[in-house]
């Protein structure tokens, strides 16, 4: 297991980016991703009118998530399902390692969900001496080499063949194989007598329809079928703000969420389980349960800038489309949930103090803005998590030295740019030193005894810097009219 | 089991008590945001509830039959369209053929509770080499084909819509390798959004609903496609027009 956390993002940062393996395949995945996502994206002539109406029904949910959570919760207990409701991770994990042991279960089958990947709570399993195993294909190569997920949709995005080969050969037993048809079929046959074996299936949950109390997934392998159809008892782990109001709404989400995921029309599967079966006849587990999850996810109400946070429907489009995580992948960001979404989500949900990084993640481009289905703002969203590291220090962050610097150099910013005479005085100190930098025709890396004068080193280790022109725009100006 | 004992006992007093706890500190953060959201006209504007849903024009006068032909082998599944019982017999039997002679030793089928599917399965019994009717979750696997019928067809999508409370198909639509379904072609509807209507019968849907668009398909390994994960590798779906 890999122990890189976000406290050391600009070391792991910079680890990736000598990764020439994992770069390009990041540069595959991303673009490729990208513009599938695109194309999905075009085929549809109202696209924008279902990310406005998806936000809104988002809005609409989280404005009164405690009514439409009820309403949800009452609508699939009238059906069979058992609720049970965690305030926390160790909550969770607990329940359902309660849930697990009171049926005298050894064996789990497990298809994705990144809010156990939250919770930990394959390691709380393991704990209490039950196997459980991962069956989405990735997340199965990610268990096998004992690592996390590098990408909300493709978890195992960062291996290569001959890595997943060599895995295959030294946990399978596996003859030698770079053929990928060959794998994937090695993955199924291990994993059916699993599912044949498994006493409880472990699901996530990608929205919970309050109107009828119905739990939908949506899947592309087959696998979250399986783990839902085949054990007798399923667990469904859901986070308080996956519900949507109405059945009918399904249809704009299922129009978004493939497209900007996979850049699919449709995922191949999807799953719209509400409570148990009625027939004691029919196929299927005999007990549902689901498991909500707050744990931080509540607090994000209280400001509507946090708050769209929670509007997130997890597709990954964000990831492909960061220049920052372009090139540094998932695991830099030290958390479960990587990318834009993952700088504002992390914090938020571990709180700030072991990630002040990550809000910094990023150039502010945009990008994520734009492809996001549900318009969450995330830039708007980072911006506010800056300003409470650097502004209010709240307590989370009273040991943040590195950006009370930050603060000041904007004081000094401000300063400067709201005072003519000042802002003239220090282009023209700026135009006089600089000349002890500029080394053909540009500031390229500072070194020397200038490093210790100037606040310019972390820029110039990276890149060139323009100087300052020799006149000011003012000054041609004034020049010219001279001439005339 | 002991270190159980001990989480047994809170988690059930927990219960309850965690869902007040979540509810109100729902209830109480939201209360925060109140004089924030009143600043915030963009939410405001946006929380204008929306009525109706979003209608897909298509404009496309394509049949749906051939609509929904045409979306289900972008998808990699296979269709054959039959006009009458003989044709269909046909279909079923050059399937079968077709499988015996490039990836099944076996032809051992499991066949949903529809009727009609049991009927036109004897059919062909001659061709096959065992036929079962809905074997449970310990046999399932032992089945290289499942033969089922549909709920709905989507065209747009190329979609099956399967309902378990109509039919006992949910393991042997997912469990063996191939997946072959017999939809009638009065059956099929444009647009996901017209199969979700028809999936909500006086506000109540069936236990479980499955959507099916093609066969199971992953791209976890170096983005690269391979069909067949954990569902099945061979989707057909035979339309009686």
């Amino acid at each position: 297991m890999n122990h890189v956390t976000s406290e050391t993002f600009d070391q792991n940062a910079r680890a990736a980016l000598g990764d020439v393996q994992l770069r390009g395949a990041l540069r595959n995945a991303t673009s490729l991703f990208g513009r599938r996502r695109l194309a999905a994206a075009r085929s549809l002539d109202n696209w924008e009118d279902l990310r406005n109406q998806a936000r809104a029904i988002k809005d609409d949910v989280l404005l009164h998530l405690d009514s439409y959570l009820e309403q949800f919760v009452a609508n699939a207990e009238r059906r069979g399902a058992q609720f049970h409701w965690a305030r926390d991770a160790a909550e969770a994990n607990a329940i359902i390692c309660k849930l697990a042991s009171e049926r005298g279960a050894r064996t789990i089958v497990k298809s994705k969900s990144m809010t156990t990947e939250e919770t930990h709570l394959n390691n709380a399993l393991e704990a209490a001496d039950i196997q459980v195993v991962e069956t989405d294909l990735g997340e199965y190569i990610i268990q096998l080499a004992e690592e996390t997920p590098s990408h909300i949709i493709a978890p195992a995005i960062h291996k290569t063949k001959h890595q997943i080969a060599e895995l295959f050969t030294q946990e399978l037993g596996m003859p030698p194989t770079d053929d990928i048809a060959k794998l994937t079929s090695t993955a199924r046959t291990t994993l059916r007598d699993r599912f044949a074996a498994a006493d409880i299936g472990i699901s996530g949950v990608n929205f919970g329809i309050a109107e009828t109390g119905t739990i939908l997934i949506v899947e592309n392998e087959g696998n979250i079928r399986l783990t839902t159809s085949l054990p007798r008892v399923h667990i469904a782990v859901m986070g308080i703000e996956k519900v949507i109001p109405r059945f009918a709404d399904a249809d704009i989400f299922l129009k978004l969420l493939p497209r900007s995921g996979t850049g699919q029309r449709l995922t191949t599967y999807q799953s719209f389980i509400t409570g148990t079966r009625t027939n004691p006849e029919s196929e299927g587990p005999e007990e549902v349960h689901v498991v909500l999850l707050d744990n931080g996810r509540s607090r994000m109400l209280s400001h509507p800038v946090t708050r769209q946070s929670l509007a997130c429907i997890r597709c990954g489009a964000c990831l492909n489309a960061c220049p920052v995580y372009q090139q540094i992948g998932g695991h830099a960001y030290g958390s479960v949930y990587p990318g834009p979404i993952g700088a504002v989500i992390t914090p938020q949900l571990m709180g700030l103090e072991k990630t002040q990084q990550l809000p910094y993640a990023s150039s502010l481009c945009g990008a994520c803005r734009e492809v996001c289905p549900v318009k969450i703002d995330i830039p708007r969203l980072l911006l506010h998590l800056r300003s409470e590291i650097t502004e209010h220090g709240s307590p989370a962050v009273a040991q943040v030295k590195k950006r009370t610097s930050e603060r000041a150099a904007f004081k000094v910013w401000r300063m400067t740019m709201t005072r003519p005479w000042l802002y003239k005085l220090s282009a023209r100190l700026g135009r006089l030193f600089q000349v002890v930098l500029i080394r053909d025709g540009k500031i390229g890396e500072v070194k020397g005894i200038a490093r210790l004068a100037t606040p310019l080193t972390a820029w110039t280790s990276n890149r060139d810097l323009r100087p300052i022109e020799r006149q000011s725009f003012r000054e041609v100006w004034r020049a010219s009219l001279r001439k005339n | 089991m002991l270190r159980f004992a001990r989480t047994d006992m809170q988690t059930r007093t927990n219960n309850s008590s965690a869902r007040e706890a979540i509810l109100e500190s729902i209830r109480s953060h939201l209360s925060l945001s109140k004089n924030l959201d009143a600043r915030e006209e963009e939410i405001q504007h946006k929380t204008a509830r929306v009525s109706g849903l979003v209608s897909t024009v298509i404009s496309d006068a394509t049949p749906v039959v051939d609509l929904f032909k045409a979306s289900l082998e972008e998808v990699d599944g296979h269709c054959l369209i039959v006009h009458d019982e003989t044709e269909l017999v046909h279909a079923l039997t050059d399937i079968m053929r077709n499988l015996r002679q490039t990836k099944l030793s076996s032809l051992r089928v499991a066949v949903s509770d529809n009727s009609e599917v049991q009927r036109l399965t004897s059919l062909i019994a001659l061709d096959l080499d065992e036929i079962a009717v809905t074997p449970s979750a310990a046999d399932v696997f032992g089945f290289d084909i499942g033969i089922s019928g549909a709920q709905a067809g989507i065209a747009e999508t190329g979609t099956l819509l399967l309902d378990s409370s109509r039919e006992r198909h949910r393991l042997v639509s997912l469990v063996p390798p191939v997946h072959i379904a017999i939809l009638d072609a009065s059956q099929i509807v444009t647009t996901l959004g017209e199969a979700l209507s028809l999936m909500q019968k006086d506000e109540q849907v069936s236990p479980i609903v499955t959507l099916v668009t093609g066969p199971s398909r992953t791209a976890d390994i170096e983005l690269t496609l391979a069909i067949g994960v954990h569902g099945p590798q061979d989707l057909y779906v035979i339309v009686r027009s």
